[in-house]
Protein backbone atom coordinates (compact mmCIF):
# COMPACT_ATOMS: atom_id res chain seq x y z
CA UNK A 1 0.00 0.00 0.00
CA UNK A 2 1.16 3.43 -0.14
CA UNK A 3 3.35 5.13 2.54
CA UNK A 4 4.96 1.55 2.21
CA UNK A 5 2.47 0.30 4.83
CA UNK A 6 2.12 -3.63 4.70
CA UNK A 7 -1.15 -5.85 5.46
CA UNK A 8 0.88 -7.47 8.68
CA UNK A 9 1.23 -3.36 9.62
CA UNK A 10 -2.52 -3.32 9.69
CA UNK A 11 -3.09 -6.47 11.43
CA UNK A 12 -1.14 -5.14 14.30
CA UNK A 13 -2.77 -1.91 14.13
CA UNK A 14 -5.89 -3.41 14.94
CA UNK A 15 -4.91 -5.38 17.72
CA UNK A 16 -3.38 -2.72 19.16
CA UNK A 17 -6.74 -0.78 19.19
CA UNK A 18 -6.90 1.52 16.16
CA UNK A 19 -10.43 -0.19 15.09
CA UNK A 20 -11.51 2.37 12.48
CA UNK A 21 -10.57 3.54 9.35
CA UNK A 22 -10.06 7.17 10.24
CA UNK A 23 -7.72 6.54 13.06
CA UNK A 24 -5.28 3.60 11.12
CA UNK A 25 -4.83 6.23 8.03
CA UNK A 26 -3.71 8.55 11.00
CA UNK A 27 -2.19 5.87 12.92
CA UNK A 28 -0.09 4.53 9.96
CA UNK A 29 -0.38 7.01 7.17
CA UNK A 30 -2.25 4.95 5.12
CA UNK A 31 -4.03 7.16 2.86
CA UNK A 32 -2.22 9.69 3.17
CA UNK A 33 0.35 9.80 -0.08
CA UNK A 34 0.06 10.71 -3.81
CA UNK A 35 -3.11 8.55 -4.15
CA UNK A 36 -4.47 10.25 -1.05
CA UNK A 37 -6.38 6.79 -0.09
CA UNK A 38 -8.21 6.01 -3.41
CA UNK A 39 -6.20 2.62 -4.12
CA UNK A 40 -5.45 1.95 -0.11
CA UNK A 41 -8.45 2.62 1.61
CA UNK A 42 -10.68 0.14 -0.01
CA UNK A 43 -7.88 -2.21 0.57
CA UNK A 44 -7.83 -1.53 4.67
CA UNK A 45 -11.51 -1.70 4.86
CA UNK A 46 -11.23 -5.43 3.79
CA UNK A 47 -8.41 -6.56 6.40
CA UNK A 48 -10.92 -4.26 9.33
CA UNK A 49 -13.89 -5.91 8.20
CA UNK A 50 -12.38 -9.24 8.30
CA UNK A 51 -10.61 -9.01 11.74
CA UNK A 52 -13.50 -7.45 13.28
CA UNK A 53 -16.30 -9.78 11.86
CA UNK A 54 -18.58 -6.90 10.43
CA UNK A 55 -19.48 -6.32 6.87
CA UNK A 56 -17.46 -4.06 5.13
CA UNK A 57 -20.62 -1.87 4.11
CA UNK A 58 -21.15 -1.59 8.22
CA UNK A 59 -17.64 0.15 7.59
CA UNK A 60 -17.61 3.91 7.30
CA UNK A 61 -15.17 4.95 4.67
CA UNK A 62 -12.64 8.15 5.15
CA UNK A 63 -13.79 11.60 4.89
CA UNK A 64 -12.65 13.26 1.77
CA UNK A 65 -10.12 15.81 2.10
CA UNK A 66 -9.71 18.35 -1.21
CA UNK A 67 -8.82 18.18 -4.03
CA UNK A 68 -9.61 15.56 -5.06
CA UNK A 69 -6.31 14.69 -6.78
CA UNK A 70 -2.78 16.91 -5.85
CA UNK A 71 -3.05 20.07 -7.75
CA UNK A 72 -0.31 22.38 -7.91
CA UNK A 73 -0.18 25.69 -6.39
CA UNK A 74 0.13 27.92 -8.81
CA UNK A 75 -3.66 27.19 -10.18
CA UNK A 76 -4.99 28.60 -6.94
CA UNK A 77 -2.98 31.51 -7.22
CA UNK A 78 -5.11 32.59 -9.99
CA UNK A 79 -8.66 31.90 -7.98
CA UNK A 80 -10.75 35.20 -8.81
CA UNK A 81 -13.94 34.10 -6.85
CA UNK A 82 -14.96 31.86 -3.96
CA UNK A 83 -17.81 29.34 -5.22
CA UNK B 1 -17.85 2.95 39.60
CA UNK B 2 -15.21 5.28 38.01
CA UNK B 3 -13.02 7.91 40.41
CA UNK B 4 -13.04 9.81 36.54
CA UNK B 5 -14.35 9.75 33.33
CA UNK B 6 -12.89 12.18 30.87
CA UNK B 7 -15.39 13.22 28.52
CA UNK B 8 -13.70 13.88 25.08
CA UNK B 9 -10.21 12.29 23.24
CA UNK B 10 -8.68 14.65 22.11
CA UNK B 11 -4.84 15.70 23.34
CA UNK B 12 -6.58 17.11 26.21
CA UNK B 13 -8.31 14.40 27.61
CA UNK B 14 -5.82 12.05 26.39
CA UNK B 15 -2.72 13.44 28.18
CA UNK B 16 -4.90 14.12 31.41
CA UNK B 17 -5.40 10.27 31.01
CA UNK B 18 -2.26 9.24 30.51
CA UNK B 19 -1.09 11.98 33.38
CA UNK B 20 -2.76 10.53 35.88
CA UNK B 21 -2.54 7.20 35.36
CA UNK B 22 1.14 7.64 35.94
CA UNK B 23 0.31 9.36 39.15
CA UNK B 24 -1.79 5.90 40.08
CA UNK B 25 -4.83 7.85 40.52
CA UNK B 26 -7.54 4.95 40.28
CA UNK B 27 -9.75 4.00 37.51
CA UNK B 28 -10.02 6.05 34.62
CA UNK B 29 -12.31 5.76 31.49
CA UNK B 30 -12.18 8.61 28.55
CA UNK B 31 -15.47 8.44 26.40
CA UNK B 32 -14.38 9.70 23.06
CA UNK B 33 -18.32 10.30 20.55
CA UNK B 34 -15.51 10.04 16.68
CA UNK B 35 -12.16 8.41 17.21
CA UNK B 36 -9.66 10.15 19.18
CA UNK B 37 -8.17 13.00 17.58
CA UNK B 38 -11.13 13.83 15.54
CA UNK B 39 -12.12 16.89 16.77
CA UNK B 40 -9.30 20.01 16.51
CA UNK B 41 -6.29 18.08 17.47
CA UNK B 42 -5.76 15.99 14.18
CA UNK B 43 -6.32 19.32 12.41
CA UNK B 44 -3.63 21.59 14.07
CA UNK B 45 -0.32 22.28 12.96
CA UNK B 46 1.41 21.37 16.19
CA UNK B 47 3.44 24.66 16.77
CA UNK B 48 4.95 25.20 20.15
CA UNK B 49 5.98 27.88 21.61
CA UNK B 50 6.37 30.29 25.40
CA UNK B 51 6.42 33.27 23.68
CA UNK B 52 3.51 35.05 24.28
CA UNK B 53 2.74 38.07 25.74
CA UNK B 54 0.53 37.56 28.90
CA UNK B 55 2.03 35.84 31.86
CA UNK B 56 -0.19 33.35 32.27
CA UNK B 57 0.50 31.83 28.27
CA UNK B 58 4.09 32.67 28.67
CA UNK B 59 4.44 30.92 32.29
CA UNK B 60 2.17 27.99 31.67
CA UNK B 61 4.01 27.64 27.72
CA UNK B 62 7.37 27.39 29.84
CA UNK B 63 6.04 24.49 31.71
CA UNK B 64 4.64 22.84 29.05
CA UNK B 65 7.80 23.04 26.96
CA UNK B 66 9.75 21.18 29.99
CA UNK B 67 6.67 18.58 29.46
CA UNK B 68 7.05 18.10 25.83
CA UNK B 69 10.59 17.45 26.46
CA UNK B 70 10.34 14.66 29.01
CA UNK B 71 7.43 13.22 26.49
CA UNK B 72 10.05 12.88 24.24
CA UNK B 73 12.20 10.90 26.69
CA UNK B 74 9.41 8.69 28.15
CA UNK B 75 7.44 7.54 25.22
CA UNK B 76 9.64 9.04 22.11
CA UNK B 77 7.41 11.58 21.40
CA UNK B 78 7.90 13.18 17.90
CA UNK B 79 8.73 16.22 19.36
CA UNK B 80 11.56 18.74 18.37
CA UNK B 81 12.61 22.45 19.56
CA UNK B 82 13.48 23.55 16.44
CA UNK B 83 12.05 27.63 16.92
CA UNK B 84 9.80 29.96 15.48
CA UNK B 85 10.70 32.40 12.78
CA UNK B 86 8.59 35.72 12.66
CA UNK B 87 9.67 37.16 8.95
CA UNK B 88 8.95 40.91 8.52
CA UNK B 89 9.04 42.47 4.82
CA UNK B 90 7.55 45.85 6.05
CA UNK B 91 9.46 48.26 8.39
CA UNK B 92 5.98 48.71 10.02
CA UNK B 93 6.16 45.04 11.20
CA UNK B 94 9.92 44.88 12.54
CA UNK B 95 8.72 47.78 15.71
CA UNK B 96 5.61 45.07 16.39
CA UNK B 97 8.00 42.31 16.96
CA UNK B 98 10.72 44.30 18.76
CA UNK B 99 7.65 45.03 20.88
CA UNK B 100 6.76 41.33 21.25
CA UNK B 101 10.17 40.73 22.14
CA UNK B 102 10.19 43.07 25.09
CA UNK B 103 7.65 41.70 26.56
CA UNK B 104 9.00 37.98 26.13
CA UNK B 105 12.68 39.57 27.86
CA UNK B 106 10.63 40.57 30.69
CA UNK B 107 9.89 36.85 31.01
CA UNK B 108 13.20 35.24 30.85
CA UNK B 109 12.39 34.32 27.16
CA UNK B 110 15.39 34.16 24.79
CA UNK B 111 13.83 35.74 21.60
CA UNK B 112 16.16 37.71 19.50
CA UNK B 113 16.34 39.45 15.80
CA UNK B 114 18.23 37.81 13.34
CA UNK B 115 19.88 38.17 10.49
CA UNK B 116 19.55 36.71 6.87
CA UNK B 117 22.79 34.26 7.43
CA UNK B 118 21.00 32.71 10.53
CA UNK B 119 17.78 32.35 8.04
CA UNK B 120 19.58 30.60 5.71
CA UNK B 121 20.79 28.27 8.21
CA UNK B 122 17.84 27.41 9.87
CA UNK B 123 15.14 27.92 6.74
CA UNK B 124 17.62 27.20 3.74
CA UNK B 125 14.10 26.93 1.20
CA UNK B 126 12.93 30.55 2.78
CA UNK B 127 14.09 33.72 0.52
CA UNK B 128 15.29 36.51 1.94
CA UNK B 129 15.49 39.26 -0.59
CA UNK B 130 12.53 41.05 0.59
CA UNK B 131 12.95 40.75 4.06
CA UNK B 132 13.09 43.69 6.27
CA UNK B 133 13.91 41.15 9.67
CA UNK B 134 13.19 38.71 11.43
CA UNK B 135 12.66 37.11 15.08
CA UNK B 136 13.52 33.91 16.45
CA UNK B 137 12.45 31.84 19.62
CA UNK B 138 15.01 29.16 20.13
CA UNK B 139 12.76 27.40 22.94
CA UNK B 140 9.65 27.52 20.61
CA UNK B 141 9.01 23.69 18.51
CA UNK B 142 6.98 21.30 17.11
CA UNK B 143 5.09 18.20 17.67
CA UNK B 144 3.44 15.31 15.34
CA UNK B 145 -0.44 15.68 16.58
CA UNK B 146 -0.64 11.78 15.47
CA UNK B 147 2.39 10.55 17.28
CA UNK B 148 1.65 12.73 20.25
CA UNK B 149 -1.70 11.52 20.95
CA UNK B 150 -1.50 7.88 19.95
CA UNK B 151 1.89 7.52 22.28
CA UNK B 152 -0.13 8.62 25.48
CA UNK B 153 -3.15 6.93 24.01
CA UNK B 154 -1.12 3.62 24.13
CA UNK B 155 0.83 4.36 27.46
CA UNK B 156 -2.16 5.07 29.45
CA UNK B 157 -4.06 1.97 27.94
CA UNK B 158 -1.29 -0.02 29.56
CA UNK B 159 -1.59 1.19 32.71
CA UNK B 160 -5.11 0.39 32.75
CA UNK B 161 -6.96 3.64 31.68
CA UNK B 162 -10.10 2.51 29.72
CA UNK B 163 -11.25 3.98 26.55
CA UNK B 164 -14.73 3.94 24.82
CA UNK B 165 -14.30 5.39 21.58
CA UNK B 166 -17.61 5.92 19.08
CA UNK B 167 -20.36 6.45 21.91
CA UNK B 168 -21.41 10.15 23.02
CA UNK B 169 -21.98 11.27 26.18
CA UNK B 170 -24.82 13.09 25.83
CA UNK B 171 -25.17 14.73 29.48
CA UNK B 172 -23.30 15.34 32.33
CA UNK B 173 -24.96 13.55 35.37
CA UNK B 174 -25.58 16.22 38.00
CA UNK B 175 -27.27 15.65 41.50
CA UNK B 176 -27.51 18.03 44.12
CA UNK B 177 -25.02 20.67 43.11
CA UNK B 178 -22.19 17.80 42.37
CA UNK B 179 -21.19 15.76 39.20
CA UNK B 180 -22.04 11.93 39.76
CA UNK B 181 -20.71 10.50 36.28
CA UNK B 182 -22.11 10.70 32.64
CA UNK B 183 -25.32 9.38 30.64
CA UNK B 184 -24.71 7.39 27.39
CA UNK B 185 -27.48 5.99 25.34
CA UNK B 186 -29.83 6.57 28.41
CA UNK B 187 -27.55 4.60 30.60
CA UNK B 188 -26.02 5.86 34.24
CA UNK B 189 -22.23 5.49 34.08
CA UNK B 190 -21.27 6.61 37.63
CA UNK B 191 -18.20 8.22 38.29
CA UNK B 192 -16.43 10.20 41.63
CA UNK B 193 -15.27 12.91 39.45
CA UNK B 194 -15.93 14.03 35.42
CA UNK B 195 -13.72 15.79 33.26
CA UNK B 196 -14.90 17.93 29.96
CA UNK B 197 -12.31 18.38 27.12
CA UNK B 198 -14.47 18.29 24.51
CA UNK B 199 -12.46 21.50 22.62
CA UNK B 200 -15.37 23.14 20.45
CA UNK B 201 -18.30 20.86 21.86
CA UNK B 202 -17.66 21.45 24.93
CA UNK B 203 -19.86 24.27 25.22
CA UNK B 204 -23.07 21.91 23.46
CA UNK B 205 -22.46 19.82 25.88
CA UNK B 206 -22.57 21.95 29.09
CA UNK B 207 -25.54 23.20 27.46
CA UNK B 208 -27.71 20.55 28.22
CA UNK B 209 -27.07 20.95 31.77
CA UNK B 210 -27.86 24.45 31.95
CA UNK B 211 -24.12 25.33 32.48
CA UNK B 212 -23.04 28.27 30.13
CA UNK B 213 -19.28 28.45 29.27
CA UNK B 214 -18.15 31.99 27.34
CA UNK B 215 -16.89 29.63 24.26
CA UNK B 216 -17.57 30.57 20.37
CA UNK B 217 -16.53 27.86 18.01
CA UNK B 218 -14.64 29.62 14.79
CA UNK B 219 -13.58 27.92 12.12
CA UNK B 220 -10.12 28.25 10.78
CA UNK B 221 -8.43 26.40 7.47
CA UNK B 222 -5.05 24.49 7.01
CA UNK B 223 -3.73 23.55 3.75
CA UNK B 224 -0.97 20.57 3.01
CA UNK B 225 1.67 20.12 0.54
CA UNK B 226 3.57 16.99 -0.92
CA UNK B 227 6.04 15.97 1.54
CA UNK B 228 9.81 17.08 1.02
CA UNK B 229 13.39 17.05 2.33
CA UNK B 230 14.61 19.47 4.75
CA UNK B 231 12.80 22.96 3.56
CA UNK B 232 13.15 25.15 6.92
CA UNK B 233 13.07 23.78 10.41
CA UNK B 234 10.96 26.60 12.38
CA UNK B 235 7.36 26.83 12.09
CA UNK B 236 7.82 30.21 10.21
CA UNK B 237 4.78 33.51 10.34
CA UNK B 238 4.63 36.16 8.01
CA UNK B 239 3.97 39.24 10.58
CA UNK B 240 1.91 41.15 7.93
CA UNK B 241 -0.74 38.49 7.69
CA UNK B 242 -0.48 36.25 10.75
CA UNK B 243 0.28 33.11 8.06
CA UNK B 244 1.91 30.45 9.10
CA UNK B 245 3.62 27.27 7.97
CA UNK B 246 5.31 24.70 9.20
CA UNK B 247 7.32 21.61 7.60
CA UNK B 248 6.00 18.00 9.34
CA UNK B 249 7.80 15.65 10.88
CA UNK B 250 7.10 13.39 7.30
CA UNK B 251 7.80 16.59 5.11
CA UNK B 252 5.05 18.02 4.29
CA UNK B 253 4.42 21.98 4.69
CA UNK B 254 1.17 22.79 6.63
CA UNK B 255 0.22 26.10 6.28
CA UNK B 256 -2.65 28.39 7.65
CA UNK B 257 -3.92 32.31 7.51
CA UNK B 258 -6.97 33.61 9.16
CA UNK B 259 -9.92 34.28 6.86
CA UNK B 260 -13.30 36.20 7.45
CA UNK B 261 -15.44 33.19 9.08
CA UNK B 262 -18.64 33.46 11.71
CA UNK B 263 -18.80 32.36 15.21
CA UNK B 264 -20.41 29.09 15.33
CA UNK B 265 -19.75 28.80 11.15
CA UNK B 266 -19.87 25.50 9.83
CA UNK B 267 -16.74 23.98 8.80
CA UNK B 268 -16.91 24.29 4.87
CA UNK B 269 -14.23 25.09 2.66
CA UNK B 270 -13.26 27.35 0.75
CA UNK B 271 -11.39 28.57 -2.25
CA UNK B 272 -10.60 31.93 -1.16
CA UNK B 273 -8.63 30.65 1.82
CA UNK B 274 -6.23 28.25 -0.39
CA UNK B 275 -5.61 31.67 -2.55
CA UNK B 276 -5.15 33.68 0.22
CA UNK B 277 -2.28 31.29 2.01
CA UNK B 278 -0.69 30.20 -1.41
CA UNK B 279 -0.34 34.30 -1.80
CA UNK B 280 1.49 34.98 1.06
CA UNK B 281 3.91 32.18 1.22
CA UNK B 282 4.76 32.38 -2.51
CA UNK B 283 6.51 35.27 -1.40
CA UNK B 284 8.73 33.57 1.23
CA UNK B 285 8.49 30.22 -0.79
CA UNK B 286 9.49 30.93 -4.66
CA UNK B 287 8.99 27.54 -5.45
CA UNK B 288 5.84 26.93 -3.85
CA UNK B 289 3.55 27.99 -7.48
CA UNK B 290 4.99 24.65 -8.38
CA UNK B 291 4.06 21.94 -5.89
CA UNK B 292 0.98 20.19 -5.43
CA UNK B 293 -1.84 20.43 -2.71
CA UNK B 294 -2.49 17.07 -1.23
CA UNK B 295 -4.95 18.17 1.30
CA UNK B 296 -7.09 21.02 2.72
CA UNK B 297 -9.78 20.48 5.75
CA UNK B 298 -11.21 23.35 8.32
CA UNK B 299 -10.89 23.05 12.03
CA UNK B 300 -12.35 24.79 15.21
CA UNK B 301 -10.52 27.54 17.43
CA UNK B 302 -12.74 27.65 20.64
CA UNK B 303 -12.69 31.01 21.54
CA UNK B 304 -12.90 32.98 24.67
CA UNK B 305 -13.38 36.78 25.50
CA UNK B 306 -9.93 37.12 26.55
CA UNK B 307 -8.06 34.24 24.12
CA UNK B 308 -7.01 32.05 27.00
CA UNK B 309 -7.96 28.62 28.14
CA UNK B 310 -10.64 27.61 30.69
CA UNK B 311 -8.94 25.53 32.92
CA UNK B 312 -9.74 23.96 36.23
CA UNK B 313 -13.69 23.22 38.37
CA UNK B 314 -16.75 24.34 36.93
CA UNK B 315 -18.01 26.16 39.85
CA UNK B 316 -20.09 25.77 41.72
CA UNK B 317 -20.63 22.22 41.19
CA UNK B 318 -18.65 20.02 42.82
CA UNK B 319 -16.22 17.19 41.33
CA UNK B 320 -16.78 18.52 37.68
CA UNK B 321 -13.77 19.55 35.77
CA UNK B 322 -13.14 21.40 32.50
CA UNK B 323 -10.53 22.13 30.34
CA UNK B 324 -11.40 24.13 26.73
CA UNK B 325 -10.93 27.71 25.49
CA UNK B 326 -7.20 27.05 24.47
CA UNK B 327 -8.46 29.93 21.09
CA UNK B 328 -5.98 28.02 19.01
CA UNK B 329 -3.24 27.10 21.49
CA UNK B 330 -4.85 23.32 22.85
CA UNK B 331 -2.19 21.23 21.43
CA UNK B 332 0.74 23.40 22.99
CA UNK B 333 -1.19 23.60 26.20
CA UNK B 334 -1.59 19.92 26.56
CA UNK B 335 1.35 18.66 28.63
CA UNK B 336 0.97 21.30 31.37
CA UNK B 337 -3.06 21.53 31.70
CA UNK B 338 -3.31 17.64 32.27
CA UNK B 339 -0.66 18.51 34.94
CA UNK B 340 -2.60 21.57 35.93
CA UNK B 341 -6.01 19.86 35.90
CA UNK B 342 -4.65 16.36 37.34
CA UNK B 343 -3.96 18.83 40.78
CA UNK B 344 -7.22 20.12 40.79
CA UNK B 345 -8.54 16.47 41.13
CA UNK B 346 -6.68 14.89 43.25
CA UNK B 347 -5.50 18.15 45.78
CA UNK B 348 -8.21 20.64 44.81
CA UNK B 349 -5.98 23.71 43.74
CA UNK B 350 -4.16 24.38 40.76
CA UNK B 351 -0.15 23.75 40.82
CA UNK B 352 0.35 27.37 39.67
CA UNK B 353 -1.08 30.55 39.85
CA UNK B 354 -1.34 31.11 36.65
CA UNK B 355 -3.42 28.30 35.82
CA UNK B 356 -5.45 29.18 38.72
CA UNK B 357 -5.96 32.85 37.44
CA UNK B 358 -8.02 30.55 34.49
CA UNK B 359 -10.72 29.47 36.30
CA UNK B 360 -13.95 29.69 34.77
CA UNK B 361 -15.53 32.26 37.39
CA UNK B 362 -13.23 34.73 36.21
CA UNK B 363 -15.26 35.57 33.53
CA UNK B 364 -18.29 36.34 36.14
CA UNK B 365 -16.09 37.91 38.76
CA UNK B 366 -14.87 40.29 36.09
CA UNK B 367 -11.39 39.08 36.50
CA UNK B 368 -10.36 38.41 32.80
CA UNK B 369 -6.39 37.81 31.91
CA UNK B 370 -4.96 40.81 30.25
CA UNK B 371 -2.75 41.01 27.45
CA UNK B 372 0.53 43.00 28.46
CA UNK B 373 0.48 44.79 25.74
CA UNK B 374 -1.53 45.38 22.75
CA UNK B 375 0.79 45.83 19.69
CA UNK B 376 -0.30 46.93 16.36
Amino acid sequence: MCERVTVEDVERAIDMGFRDVESLKRYLRIGMGPCQGRYCVPIVLGILSRKLGVPVEKLSYVAIRPPLEPVPVRLFLRVKKDV
Amino acid sequence: MYDLIIVGGGIIGVSLAFKLAEQGFGKILLVERNYLGSGSTFRCAGGIRASFTSREHIVLMKRSIELWGELKEKLGVKYSRSGYLWLTHREEDLEKIKGYMRIHHMFGLDTRLVGEDFVKEVAPYVDTSKMVGALFDPLAGKASPFDSLYKQFLAAKSLGVEFLVGKEVTRIDIENGAAKGVLIDGEKIPARNVAVTAGAYSVYLLERNGIKIPLTPVPHHAALTEDFGRLFDPLIIDVASGAYAVQTFHGNVLMGVDVEEKPFGELSVKLAFLEKVVSVWSKWLPWLPNVNILRYWPGYYEMTPDHHPIIGPVTPIENLYIATGFSGHGFMMAPVVAEEVASWITSGRPRSQEAGNLVLSRFEEGKTVKELAVIG
